[in-house]
């Protein structure tokens, strides 16, 4: 079987738009969670969110901008960045062994509320032509494919919050299987809108907004912890076949190694120990890696009751996690939850923690709960590790389990 | 200002040309506004000159010089019925 190169990184990211930027605000333990703009804050009772501080305009130029969800923007900026890093000339390609896989759970939002917004609250019929285009789900992988002249498979993978797991874990298929020599994949979200925040605001999963410091409003694992923070965001690699980024003398931070799926299938939204520990379980078998030999798990971690205990309990049966001490993080107590895209940003940051020997902290864990009694790297980073493989886990509304594994190149 | 100004300052703002470009026997296609970007230039052309576009899109308009000729006979037709509370 071929092996998988992660060989270009790139982010938009509620915590800067750079991998070093990312990862330096992770270590620094400061949170991307705000209050909303005015207009939400009047309305929403929970008005919080991880946005990034972006300007479409300054990427993009009329009139092609119009076309573009910042779904699609958010996208197409990170996939620039992980290009350029990992030094792909398209030119020199046989583009048609090169595709496309992006995950996103709720795909053009903005351009989605806009329309129901002139249809219902203006009350009027003049919607834009290019809404289909813009709110459809495969618009950013699209995009990308169109840019760069891909002609490779092009999929979109909707799996809500596990969505770019399994199209980092899919592309990743494609290559190892021989129907691809390069994937670009991972995910983008932009579900800070109105409509969409209500939405959520109703499933009753956000968390309660900090009043004294909303920054601090998401506290995965801890006690008093009341729900998750909606994020935004990007983040993409680019995968490639093992021997051919090796010839090519591309920097290669980490070997794809392991892609687990399992299905919740008891309930839409609660997870189960047993769901969440045969998506690890499988992982670990593709990655052909016994569970000693994981060093970090970025967890799932959304800072919801069931979610944060669940998991716990997953870890300690299938990684041993309480015996061996294993480090542990929910980096979404600073970044949010990115939904669909929470799955490659938190794979990225993994490959980051492997490179460099630091498990970022968890954040804002302040209160001690008994169900949930691992390392988890409580407000401050763990450093000088020796990681030869780390663990990304992203489980699903809807019951997709997603669990990436990278290994050491 | 007159049609063709007007016109041609809809398409620098949101069609990302030059005035250079946009010269009356320009035509659409050759500026790189395609059947989308026609559809999207009829809703701009509603807003900027206050008229109302009927029923199907127009399909005879090749050349800004066209869409010019267009926009004003819209605007003559328009002009009868508001007449009435002109200058009151």
């Amino acid at each position: 079987m071929r092996r998988v190169a992660v060989t270009g990184l790139g982010v938009v990211s509620p915590l800067g738009h750079s991998v070093d930027a990312l990862f330096n605000d992770l270590l620094a333990g400061r949170s991307g969670v705000r209050r909303l703009a005015p207009f939400l804050c009047e309305r929403l009772e929970s008005p919080i969110g991880a946005a990034v501080e972006f300007d479409g305009s300054a990427h993009f130029a009329v009139p092609r901008l119009k076309m573009l969800d910042r779904v699609t923007q958010f996208a197409l900026v990170a996939v620039a960045q992980a290009l350029a890093a990992a030094g792909i000339d398209f030119a020199a390609e046989d583009r048609s062994r090169c595709g496309v896989c992006v995950g996103t759970g709720m795909g053009g939002a903005a351009a989605t509320d806009e329309g129901y917004d002139v249809l219902y609250a203006q009350r009027s019929q003049r919607l834009k032509p290019y809404t289909v285009l813009a709110a459809m789900h495969n618009a950013p992988a699209a995009w990308i494919a169109i840019d760069h002249g891909l002609s490779g498979p092009n999929l979109t993978f909707s799996t809500a919050c596990s969505s770019s797991a399994v199209a980092l874990g899919e592309a990743a298929r494609r290559i190892r299987l021989g129907e691809a020599d390069l994937m670009i994949a991972g995910g983008s979200e932009a579900p800070l809108t109105y409509g969409a925040l209500s939405a959520w605001e109703a499933l009753r999963t956000l968390a309660t907004m900090d009043r004294s410091d909303p920054s601090a409003s998401c506290r995965p694992f801890s006690r008093n912890r009341s729900g998750l923070v909606l994020g935004e965001g990007a983040a993409f690699v680019v995968l490639e076949e093992f021997e051919r980024a090796v010839r090519r003398g591309a920097l290669i931070h980490a070997e794809l190694a392991g892609y687990g799926l399992s299905t919740d299938h008891e309930h839409i939204t609660r997870p189960t120990v047993a769901g969440q520990a045969a998506a690890m379980r499988a992982a670990l078998a593709s990655a052909a890696l016994p569970p000693e030999a994981i060093g970090y798990v970025n967890a799932h971690g959304t800072g919801t009751l069931q979610n944060d205990a669940v998991e716990t309990a997953a870890l300690k049966e299938v990684l041993d996690a309480k015996v061996r001490g294993l480090p542990v993080s929910s980096t979404k107590s600073t970044h949010g939850h990115l939904l669909g895209a929470a799955g490659a940003l938190e794979f990225v940051i993994s490959v980051l923690a492997l490179e460099r020997g630091v498990a970022p902290p968890t954040m804002h864990l302040d209160a001690p709960d008994p169900a949930c009694d691992l390392d988890y790297c409580a407000g401050a980073p763990r450093r000088e590790l020796r990681l030869e493989a780390v663990m990304s886990n992203s489980f699903a509304f809807g019951g997709t389990n997603a669990v990436l594994i990278a290994r050491r190149a | 200002m007159t049609t063709l100004e007007t016109l041609q300052d809809l398409l620098i703002a949101e069609h990302g040309l030059t005035r250079e470009q946009l010269t009356p026997d320009a035509e659409l296609s050759a500026l790189g506004i395609d059947s989308l970007g026609f559809v999207d230039l009829l809703f701009q052309i509603e807003d900027r000159f206050a008229i109302q576009i009927p029923g199907d899109n127009p399909s005879n308009l090749v050349r800004i010089s066209d869409v010019v000729t267009y926009i004003d006979s819209l605007r003559a037709r328009a002009a009868p019925s508001e007449s009435p509370s002109a200058g009151t």
